[in-house]
């Protein structure tokens, strides 16, 4: 009785075996070697991938982080305010919140507007500065 | 077969490589491209896609030649590589298989004079290994493709060998149910070969 290898010592050889374990061997055509080098030498040669320019982009990270870091600050705190004051003024006044917000600071959204206008351009003026020294400007 | 290749020359030819000799990969491609391209072939049964996967693999292994640790053999990495590439590129562009039930079954159980039958039903047994669930089709290419070394075939899978076993044990009991034919002939052989004089 024929039995397979370590490991499956139990598992008696059917005829199912027979005809998988007994496969002819292919033989790599002549040009597979030549073919196979030749991808490989087109890999050594071709240049090194064009690494990320992490010390130019580090300070747009910070530089975002402590603007997207501040704006949740802001809002948080702009939030607490809110709700410090809807609770002192009462339930009678939940109603219609912002109105009475609005109107006594009609100038505060421009502001915002003004902040997130100042925030593109700078960030716009950043890339264009990096894409002009990499010369893909 | 991948014992004979000499673990030595795979050594010498890597540590080459990695200090800039490209020519040196030759050597590696030149001992393994026979054993690649037959896994590649059990994996898809398609010669020329065969071969594309084998140097697909040969490709991926020159890129990550440094990633082999050497505390395993150059065989066990390579064949590991190249099993992910072949599984990941033929199920981004799969063979053309048939389900299991619809595998040509043989007629009957081949005589001894009747080898084109044998061969009939070798081929369709071959081809339903393809047409086994994923899960278990892949120990049953490994297993074989390693001679039946259990523990090969499950390092190159990269999975325990109990689990190997249990899925290859399942997949034995498909491809069984599917040939009920050739356990038949299989006990006729053996019967055969006890009572060689019935036979004249």
């Amino acid at each position: 009785m024929n039995r397979t290898k370590n490991g499956s010592d139990e598992m008696e050889l059917s005829r199912i075996d027979h005809i998988l374990a007994s496969e002819e061997p292919l033989i790599p055509s002549s040009g597979f070697l030549e073919s196979v080098m030749e991808r490989v030498r087109e890999e050594a040669a071709a240049p090194p991938p064009i690494p990320f320019p992490w010390k130019r982009a580090i300070p747009a990270v910070l530089l975002s982080a402590g603007i997207f870091g501040w704006a949740a600050f802001e809002l948080v705190r702009l939030g607490l305010l809110t709700v410090g004051k809807l609770s002192a003024v009462g339930s009678a006044s939940l109603a219609m919140p912002h109105f009475s917000a609005a109107a006594a600071q009609p100038f505060e959204p421009a502001g915002w507007v003004a902040l997130a206008l100042g925030t593109s351009l700078l960030s716009w003026l950043l890339a264009r500065s990096l894409a002009g020294r990499s010369g893909l400007l | 077969m991948q014992a004979a290749i000499s673990a030595a020359d795979d050594l010498a030819d890597v540590n080459r490589v990695l200090a800039g000799d490209v020519q040196s990969f030759e050597g590696i491609v030149r001992r393994w491209q026979g054993p690649l391209i037959n896994m590649a072939w059990r994996y898809c049964r398609d010669r020329g896609r065969a071969e594309e996967l084998a140097q697909e693999a040969f490709l991926r292994a020159w890129r990550g030649l440094s990633q082999w640790r050497r505390e395993s053999s150059f065989s066990t990495w390579l064949f590991a590589l190249a099993a992910n590439v072949f599984r990941s590129e033929l199920r981004r562009f799969p063979t053309v298989t048939v389900p299991l039930e619809a595998a040509p079954e043989p007629s009957g159980p081949p005589t001894q004079h009747n080898t084109l039958s044998k061969e009939l039903s070798s081929g369709a047994v071959r081809r339903a290994v393809l047409a086994l669930p994923q899960r278990y089709r892949e120990p049953v290419v490994l297993f074989y493709f390693h001679e039946m070394d259990l523990a090969a075939a499950a390092r190159t899978m990269g999975l325990p060998e109990g689990t190997m076993k249990a899925r290859l044990s399942r997949a034995r009991a498909l491809l069984r149910r599917r040939f009920p034919q050739l356990e038949t002939e299989h006990a006729e052989i053996e019967f055969g070969a006890l009572n060689p004089g019935k036979e004249a």
